[in-house]
């Protein structure tokens, strides 16, 4: 199975993205990190301006 | 050409609306997981007991069920399992007298500074035995080595004896003073002590199991 089943005693959003090591990291790392892609391309469409 | 020499790394806006979103963000994720863990760690009812509806931290009456330490496949960790009931010093204790015994006990904890040697719930200090999972120690239970010293017959006496005269009981390495804690007060500090073992701490303190088993080998809890 690509996702385990839930173990955590109460049910939670953050548990369920707790799938195994660094899962949450990963995908709380990679919600940051993209929109900083954004950021950046539109810094330069602006400073190109 | 001017304009493949700009560089987006020197531009302080872009810094700015960086370290906006990150801390934002950051911020917005603390206080939702502030809300999440608030869930998670508030008590459970009287009535959860009875319908058996699993609780991170049971209700105060849980100091009447038996709590039993297994190991669970599902989660990679030993979880605490609350069992039938049982009566603690000989009764039967109803919800207000459970929740008033445990107040009791948490307040003599404090008074009596018990996290100046001993940790609960992974605060405190390492200079006396961790408490979190106390109650589960073999060695109060029937059998174990340190029930019969006290001339006692359960766990809760056997406990609260030991916590009112812990100079006559050489149970450690470094031998507990006594703090001239008064019988009610023994009775409150163990129910607490109980209600804490009865807490899903993520399987902590870790290795639980593995001190036991050496203090079945001959080994002590006492490190």
């Amino acid at each position: 199975m690509f996702f385990e089943s839930f173990t955590d005693v109460v049910p939670s959003f953050f548990g369920m993205l707790n799938q195994g090591p660094l899962t949450l990291t990963l995908f709380l790392h990679t919600f940051i990190v993209l929109p900083m892609f954004w950021i950046y391309a539109s810094e330069k469409k602006r400073l190109n301006k | 050409m001017a304009q493949e020499n700009l560089s987006v790394w020197t531009s302080i806006p872009f810094w700015r609306r960086s370290a906006a979103w990150v801390t934002g963000f950051a911020t917005i994720l603390l206080i939702w997981l502030t809300f999440d863990t608030m869930g998670q760690i508030s008590m459970g009812t009287d009535a959860d007991l009875q319908q058996r509806v699993t609780k991170r931290v049971p209700a105060a009456t849980v100091i009447n069920y038996h709590i039993e330490y297994k190991m669970s496949e599902k989660r990679g960790h030993e979880v605490p399992v609350i069992g039938k009931k049982e009566p603690f010093f000989g009764k039967e204790w109803s919800p207000k007298e459970a929740a008033a015994l445990l107040h009791l006990g948490k307040l003599t904890s404090q008074a009596k500074n018990c996290m100046n040697c001993h940790t609960l719930l992974g605060n405190g200090a390492y200079f006396a035995p961790d408490l979190t999972k106390a109650w589960l120690d073999p060695a109060w239970q029937k059998g174990g080595a340190l029930q019969p010293m006290t001339g006692k017959s359960t766990v809760e006496e056997a406990m609260s004896e030991f916590l009112m005269h812990p100079s006559q009981y050489p149970t450690h390495a470094r031998m507990m003073p006594d703090l001239k804690i008064t019988a009610d007060e023994a009775k409150g500090l163990v129910a607490f002590l109980k209600h804490m073992s009865s807490i899903d701490t993520n399987g902590f303190p870790r290795n639980f199991s593995k001190t036991v088993d050496q203090f079945k080998t001959g080994g002590t809890n006492a490190h």
